[in-house]
This record gives structure tokens, C-alpha cells and sequence, in this order.
């Protein structure tokens, strides 16, 4: 069996969610079918500029094959085009207009994509909101599989996704949350699975090495991941301060990762910056409890590897996905104004009542349904089932004038309409 | 309040979260549960509540953004302002031409649009001087509010210092009391242990009749002033604070009791005096040191045998 990866960028070193996603994904695949990633020259997720050196290389023993991006983004359009389709009535035009901008617009990608149709069983393409996975799925749909990484944001409202989503050969998603947004948003009922991802978890992380590298003597909280607003870190800021003055003797917070916001000055709060893998485990590993702050997760990579080390977690209830994942994996509190984010964090301490019942029912919930061998049978058996099983054709591209009727609901209405709230237990 | 029942085997989050948050309104009180509503107004006053959250620039930022806004132009319209013209000429010639004009598009919607235009216009006017209106009340009251939490800022912080200075009064005193408490037995066995520097003295003729008792009361009764009727705790106290004013004296600046002692002992005593000082003064140095400036005319009683006491509690 060959598989091609498909995925807008790639490389040991890029660690974005999807990224990381699809590089675990490819390498573990490649265990059991000959795997190829196709992807492009772009570094930066802002930008996409042309970084990397187009052409065949090998990441971790998986080959990799890329491809220039035509143009760089272009900051202004894109949040024009953004504001024009989200926000108001509009053409399905604009749509594409919006996701031409978006990028990374490569159609060398997608033409060899095209091409190679022939040369590979299935084609799975990650994230579907980029220029990549929409015209390669359109390209491939008989062999398309998409990992929608999707966030309960406006995007997934846009009326040029729900023909793509809703005709792929199949979807494999990344909580149940995420599964019934799209069923709701595409009308899709075809083969489709809960997947998620898994991590390299150390066997023997080392705490106190940590501790004593960074002089950390108190019990902490941490947060790990891009420090920006987006991210719920600026909320987070502002709870913990106050937290930090109802308990005197409470956690304090250690953050790792790049900061986009600024970290405020505070004796309990410690940046300690980005850290290589085994530094972060070492991290979780000395940590009371980790704190997802985020509004938009499809799935935290994060809250999973702190599972599999037995940590609690706090996550942002206004998180669908997260607060779900909370409930179900039976670890985890959620908060949804400051006296929860309290309350909830003062019980989660490792000495508190809490913190180490739920650690144990997270470490229980990842070796269930995020270990290695899970994950990969659940691809392997849909490959399966997808050979077995005729594919439905896709819809076709709407024509000119219908292209240009201005009558596409604005993404933001669409979701909004959508149902809410985490997927509980039965 | 109620104590969380979790077992590992049957952890139910959103029933952990129903606790939590009854935990919550217990510690808010009843109150609160009907200003629910209200929420979000009370989360923003809370930022000027909380004297630590406060700004200390925070006037001189609102101050700057209360302005009164310029009145913006506005136009009447009637029927025939479109039409009008300063030249006479050209008004009659529009004039004429107006229902040719009438031909091409109906200009009389556009007048009514326009003049309902100016009509929202003056209101939005109105609208605005009112708000600003407000915004300068708004301003008085976050004035007022201001100046109040920094006034119980400063209280609250007087406060503080008032309680932490109660404390270790407190402190001093529990110590003194235990002191106390050892000095008792002591003195009940005096007259079976030679101690002759602790002997009362007017109590001379009792000691006299116990047989070994040290004869050196004398002489501590005549260093004490030569006063006969003294009662012994004044003398002893009296010989007591001589002899701390006497040590506070040979104390150099920047040396402590310990390192005075430990210095004279050195030619005197061996290890065990020098460990034992160092424990008195450690007794002493932590909290005794001002609290003992205050209790200085206490009685020299516990000031002799407080160390002692203290660094057998530590």
C-alpha cells in the first residue's frame, strides 16, 4: 500500500499542531505502507514564504517531496477577504478568493498531486481550511481522506468546504466534538472515525533535573504552547494574578513556549521559553497540573502527553473540544470564569484531594485511545474498509454565474447556528 | 462546606464541577445569586475595588479621554434646497428644467431621504452631548472611588502593620510567660541548690537557718544599693537590668550578644558555653531584640532566664 501525506508544511523542526500531527502520523504509518509527504517550501505560517529548498528529502526516514509556493500572503486581503466572508452575504467567489489568499497557494503541489493520482492508494490531506487539501481533495476526491483538524471557528462555515468535506472518501477526526460540528455544517454522512494523534512520551522523564535547572522549588502549574491571545493567554494572566493573591501559598505558573504576548512580571509566574521535547516532558513531568487556556483547540497535543504522564488538566470550558475531553477522559477540570479557574486549580494541586485521582484516569484514557498501536489500527482499518466499500462522487465546482450570486450566509451566522457544547459519556 | 467524595474508579467531572460551583455560591453568600444579572457590571467595578488591581494613573487616563466632541455641520433639507443657488439666473433655469429633471429619476425621494438624514443627524447630536454628559458624571464617580479605595489602601495597610506589630508583642509575651513558667520550679528549689548570685536577700535570716546556705547574699545585697526593706524581686530585678544595660553597653555596633560573649568566653569556657550562648542569643536576636527594648522594666527575672528557657523550646 502507498500512502501520500499531504500537508501544508513539514519538517522535524515545525511544531505546529497540525504539522507535528502529520509528521507522527507519516512516520508511524510508514511502519506499516510506503509513505511519501508532499508539501511545500514554507516555514512560516503567516507568510508562506519559499524557506525551504523545493525538491526529495528524507525527515526521519520518511520522504519528503516539496513544492514552491506561487506568492507570499498578503496580510491586508486576506483579512479583507476574511471580514467579507465571515462577516457578511456573500459570493461562493469570494470564497475562493479568501482561500487563494490564505494559502500557502501552491499549484505545483496540487498538479503533482493531481498527476500522481494513479501512484498512491490514498491521499491524506491535513487541515482542511488550506489551499492544499481543498483543490487536492478536488483533485483526488476518489482517494482523498481528510484530517479536518477543524476549530469551532467561522472557517468551517464557508459554503465551498461542505461538497469537499461532505465528498472525501473519508474523515478522520479529532474528537467527537469536531465530528459533529462538520456532520452538522456539511450534511456529511460517510465513513468517518475519532483518531486524534499520539506523542513520543519518554519512559523515564526527569523531573527534578528540571527543577534544578531552572531553580524551581515551588509547586506549579504549567502551560505549554504558543504564548499569545489567541491562545487564552492573556485571560490566563489575568486569573492567575488573582489567584496568586487568594493563595498565598498556591502554584505557581511556569510557561513554555515562544511568546507573542508579553509575559507579565510577576513572582510566580516563570517563562522559561521554548524547550526541546525532552525538557518539555521533564516539565509536565515536575508540574501539579496543566492549564489549557484556549478557546479553539481541535485537539491539544498537549493535554494528551500530560495525560500519559498521569497530570491533571484545566482546561477553558468555553472550549467544546477540550471541555469534552475533560468530561470523557475523566481527568481534567474545566473553568469558566475566575472562581472556577480558582477553585478548580487550587484542587488540582498535586496534595489537593483531586490532582491525583484525575492523573491516573488521564494516564488510563491515553493508553485506551491515543497509544501508538490505537491510532494506527484505526487507520489501517479504515484503508481497509475504504478499499472494500465504493466511494460516492464528490460535487462539482458550482458554475460561473452561480459562482458569482451573492448568496453564501456569512461564515461566523453558520457556525453560530451550529450545536454547542461538549459530547458527553452515554 | 461540603468535602469533595471522588473514588478513582467513578471520577464524574460535570458532578466535580456542580460541587465546585456550589462551593462557589457558598463562599459568595445568597445575596449574590439574585445580582446574577448583574455580573458583568460588578466584574468591571471589582478592577477599582481591588486596591491592588488598581492604577495608580487611572484618573489622569480617564481624565484624558473625556473630551466634549465639536459639533458636527448638519444641513436642513427642503424641497428645494437641491435646486438652490446664490445666482439668480441659474435658480430660474433650474427652475424650468426641474420636471425634465423629473423625467430621468424621481429627485423628491432623494430630498425626503436626505431631509430624514438631517432629522437623524440632530439627534444622533443630541445623543451624543447626553453621553458626554454622562461620561463626565462617570468621571466623578470613578474620581470619587478612586481617591476612596486608595484611602482604604493606605488604612488597610496600617492596619497590617498595626496587626503584625500586635503579633509579635503577642509573641514576646507567650515567650515571656513560658520563661516564667520554668523561673517557678526553679526558685521553689532554690534552697536545696546552691545558687548564691539568685538568693534573695531580705529573706537572709530564712536562708541563714537552712544549713549550706551560701553566704554570698551579702554581698549581693549590699551591691544592690544597700538597702535593706527592698523586696527581692526588685533586687534581683534592679541586679538584672544592671547587668543588660551593662552588656548593652560593651556591645559594639554591629555585634551581637553572641559574638561579645563568645569572645569573652573563649578565654573563660570551653565549647559548651559558647554553643550555649549562641543558642540564648539566637533566642533573643529573632523577636526578643525590640520586644525586649519594651519589656525592659518587666522584671529581670525572665530576662535572666528567658534565654535559657527559649533555646531549650528551639
Amino acid at each position: 500500500m502507498k500512502i501520500a501525506v499531504v500537508v501544508q508544511r513539514y519538517g522535524a523542526d515545525i511544531n505546529g499542531g497540525a504539522e507535528l500531527h502529520a509528521r507522527y502520523i507519516a512516520e508511524h504509518l510508514s511502519r506499516h505502507a510506503e509513505v511519501e509527504v508532499l508539501t511545500t517550501c514554507a516555514r512560516d505560517y503567516v507568510t508562506w514564504k519559499n524557506e525551504l529548498p523545493p525538491g526529495e528529502e528524507r525527515v526521519n526516514g520518511v520522504v519528503v517531496r516539496r513544492f514552491p509556493v506561487a506568492h507570499p500572503r498578503d496580510v491586508g486581503r486576506f483579512g479583507r477577504l476574511s471580514h467579507v466572508v465571515f462577516d457578511t452575504t456573500h459570493a461562493i467567489a469570494d470564497e475562493e478568493r479568501w482561500l487563494e489568499s490564505e494559502g500557502p497557494t501552491s499549484p505545483a503541489l496540487v498538479a503533482h498531486v493531481r498527476k500522481s493520482a494513479d501512484a498512491f492508494d490514498f491521499f491524506i490531506f491535513f487541515s482542511y481550511r488550506y489551499y492544499h487539501a481543498w483543490h487536492g481533495a478536488r483533485a483526488v476526491p476518489g482517494k482523498a481522506i481528510i484530517v479536518p483538524t477543524a476549530e469551532r471557528d467561522a472557517a468551517i462555515g464557508l459554503s465551498i468546504f461542505a461538497p469537499v468535506l461532505a465528498g472525501v472518501r473519508a474523515l478522520m477526526y479529532n474528537s467527537l466534538e469536531e465530528r459533529a460540528l462538520i456532520e452538522h455544517v456539511t450534511g456529511r454522512t460517510g465513513p468517518g472515525v475519532v483518531v486524534g494523534v499520539g506523542s513520543e512520551i519518554p519512559d523515564r522523564p526527569d523531573p527534578r533535573r528540571l527543577r534544578k535547572r531552572f531553580d524551581l522549588r515551588r509547586p506549579f502549574a504549567i502551560y505549554v504552547g504558543r504564548i499569545d491571545e489567541n491562545k487564552g493567554c492573556a485571560e490566563l494572566f489575568s486569573y492567575f494574578e488573582r489567584y496568586a493573591t487568594m493563595y498565598p501559598h498556591g502554584l505557581d505558573l511556569v510557561l513554555v513556549g515562544t511568546n507573542v504576548l508579553p509575559v507579565p512580571k510577576h513572582p510566580r509566574i516563570r517563562h522559561l521559553g521554548f524547550l526541546p521535547d525532552a525538557d518539555k516532558f521533564d516539565a509536565l513531568a515536575a508540574a501539579d497540573v496543566l492549564i489549557m487556556p484556549s478557546r479553539y483547540e481541535s485537539l491539544s497535543m498537549v493535554a494528551l502527553e500530560a495525560w500519559a504522564l498521569g497530570k491533571p488538566v484545566l482546561v477553558n470550558g468555553q472550549c467544546d473540544v477540550l471541555k469534552g475531553q475533560a468530561i470523557r477522559s475523566r481527568a481534567g477540570l474545566y473553568y469558566e470564569n475566575f472562581d472556577e479557574f480558582a477553585e478548580a486549580l487550587y484542587l488540582l494541586e498535586a496534595t489537593g484531594p483531586l490532582g491525583g485521582i484525575l492523573g491516573q484516569s488521564g494516564r488510563a484514557f491515553y493508553q485506551a485511545h491515543y497509544a501508538w498501536p490505537v491510532i494506527e489500527r484505526k487507520y489501517l482499518d479504515m484503508f481497509e474498509r475504504l478499499t472494500r466499500e465504493p466511494g460516492t462522487p464528490m460535487a462539482p465546482r458550482p458554475g460561473w454565474f452561480a459562482r458569482r450570486a451573492r448568496t453564501a450566509r456569512p461564515g461566523a451566522e453558520v457556525v453560530a447556528a451550529a450545536p454547542s457544547g461538549a459530547v458527553r459519556p452515554r | 462546606m461540603g468535602e469533595f467524595n471522588v473514588r478513582s474508579d467513578s471520577v464524574d467531572v460535570d458532578e466535580i464541577m456542580r460541587q465546585i460551583r456550589a462551593r462557589i455560591r457558598e463562599k459568595r453568600g445568597a445575596d449574590y445569586t439574585e445580582q446574577e444579572l448583574q455580573q458583568l457590571a460588578q466584574v468591571k467595578l471589582e478592577r477599582f475595588i481591588d486596591p491592588k488591581g488598581i492604577r495608580s494613573d487611572l484618573v489622569q487616563q480617564f481624565r484624558r479621554h473625556v473630551a466634549t466632541s465639536p459639533s458636527l455641520p448638519n444641513f436642513a433639507f427642503g424641497e428645494d434646497t437641491l435646486y438652490e443657488t446664490h445666482r439668480g439666473p441659474v435658480a430660474a433655469i433650474r427652475k424650468l428644467l426641474r420636471p425634465i429633471l423629473k423625467l430621468f429619476f424621481n429627485p423628491d425621494r432623494l430630498t425626503a431621504a436626505l431631509h430624514i438624514q438631517s432629522q437623524v443627524n440632530e439627534q444622533a447630536q443630541e445623543r451624543l452631548a447626553r453621553q458626554e454628559a454622562r461620561e463626565a458624571l462617570t468621571y466623578e464617580v470613578i474620581h470619587n472611588l478612586t481617591v476612596e479605595v486608595t484611602r482604604l489602601g493606605i488604612e488597610t495597610h496600617n492596619l497590617k502593620m498595626r496587626v503584625e506589630s500586635l503579633s509579635s508583642r503577642l509573641d514576646f509575651s507567650e515567650r515571656r510567660a513560658r520563661s516564667m513558667e520554668g523561673l517557678t520550679p526553679a526558685r521553689s528549689a532554690q534552697p536545696q541548690r546552691p545558687q548564691p548570685s539568685r538568693q534573695p536577700a531580705p529573706t537572709a535570716p530564712a536562708a541563714a537557718a537552712v544549713p549550706g546556705a551560701p553566704e554570698s547574699a551579702g554581698p549581693l545585697n549590699a551591691s544592690s544599693g544597700g538597702r535593706p526593706d527592698a523586696p527581692a524581686g526588685s533586687e534581683d530585678g534592679g541586679n538584672g537590668e544592671r547587668r543588660r544595660r551593662r552588656r548593652r553597653r560593651r556591645r559594639r555596633p554591629g555585634q551581637t550578644l553572641a559574638d561579645r560573649q563568645a569572645s569573652e568566653s573563649s578565654s573563660q569556657s570551653g565549647a559548651d558555653q559558647d554553643q550555649s550562648v549562641d543558642r540564648a542569643d539566637d533566642g533573643w536576636s529573632d523577636e526578643g531584640g525590640d520586644a525586649a527594648e519594651t519589656g525592659d522594666d518587666r522584671g529581670g527575672d525572665s530576662i535572666d532566664a528567658g534565654p535559657s528557657d527559649d533555646s531549650s523550646d528551639q
